[in-house]
């Protein structure tokens, strides 16, 4: 496992890797739909074709799980969590990018044993996904919009379906609220976490003429595995708001 | 102790994920046998069952990651 720098502030502790795997996605994510949609096209050119497919396919989410008049409300949501996940989970395939460190930095958390732990090995780039307090954050973040979304329709019907079919169900339904934004979390950072240790393995434990085609093909399953988990997290965050605001219950 | 500890976490993970994704595609070709003109549509159903199914194995492997290289537990 790599070191990262670390920066303590306010009591808590910020992982700077983290903050600029986010922060290069967060421009990526602007500077792909800013191009995109300077010199609007009846006949779109290249990118904006792309930008409007990947529209279109977020559209196709929020309208698998909402009504008509909600899924257009939530689509600009379902497009931006699909965008910066879809990226966040590529970031690992740049791998490598690291810095050797020889003498100890205590304001960026790297102390003598952290680094003799590491032979001065400190990674600077990763996903940001690839952490668990980001996701956790954004797992925890679609769960509260998703009961303010609740609360703000109806607070009686919101309170009413904790009760529902049957009263004694009360502790079922909270599990069900506790479990679903853990779960939530946990599935994409571990599944770009293990994908991003699996590359670390590989290229430290092995030769070239060994590890190389495993390595390869790992690297294309992961572009995949992001891409399908970008597109789960989304499908899920629209279920967890579609389960709040529609009106069977 | 962590080692061993690591190993049954993702041995175990892999017995479950093979069952699971054994189940899931045996049940997705008897699918498409059945009906081949439903192979994308079904296709696409199966990857997202896939990323749904792998999800508890996965999670299981990374913290068998975290325990075999002592960073926690």
């Amino acid at each position: 496992m790599e070191a990262t720098p670390k920066v303590e502030f306010l009591g808590l502790t910020f992982d700077v890797t983290v903050m600029i795997g986010t922060l290069f996605t967060a421009v990526a994510v602007f500077l792909l739909t800013v191009l995109a949609s300077r010199g609007l096209q009846m006949r779109p050119g290249k990118l904006q074709n792309l930008v409007e497919m990947i529209i279109e396919f977020a559209r196709g989410i929020t309208r698998m799980t909402l009504d008509a008049k909600n899924a257009e409300r939530y689509l600009g949501f379902a497009l931006t969590l699909f965008l910066f996940i879809l990226i966040a989970n590529q970031l690992g395939i740049i791998m490598m990018v690291s810095a050797e460190v020889h003498h100890p930095i205590p304001a960026l958390g790297l102390t003598e044993d952290v680094l003799e732990k590491v032979h001065g090995h400190v990674g600077l780039f990763k996903s940001p996904t690839a952490d668990i307090n980001v996701t956790v954050a954004m797992a925890l973040a679609i769960a509260l919009y998703a009961h303010f979304l609740g609360i703000k329709k109806s607070p009686k019907d919101y309170l009413a379906h904790y009760f529902k079919p049957f009263k004694w169900m009360v502790f079922l339904h909270l599990i069900d609220e506790v479990a679903k934004p853990t779960t939530h979390a946990m599935r994409l950072w571990a599944n770009i976490f293990a994908g991003e240790v699996m590359i670390l393995i590989l290229l430290k434990f092995g030769t070239p003429l060994v590890s190389g085609a495993p390595l390869l093909i790992w690297m294309a399953f992961s572009l995949f595995v992001g891409a399908i988990q970008a597109y789960i997290f989304t499908v899920l965050a629209t279920v967890y708001i579609s389960q709040k605001i529609s009106d069977e219950h | 102790m962590s080692i061993l500890a690591g190993g049954i976490m993702i041995g175990l993970a892999a017995l479950a994920a093979g069952v699971g994704n054994g189940l899931l595609f045996s049940r997705y070709l008897e699918g498409i046998t059945r009906q081949p003109e439903a192979r994308g549509t079904l296709f696409g159903q199966a990857m997202i069952t896939l990323g749904l199914v792998e999800a508890l194995p996965i999670i299981s492997i990374a913290f068998g990651i975290l325990v075999l290289f002592k960073i926690i537990g």
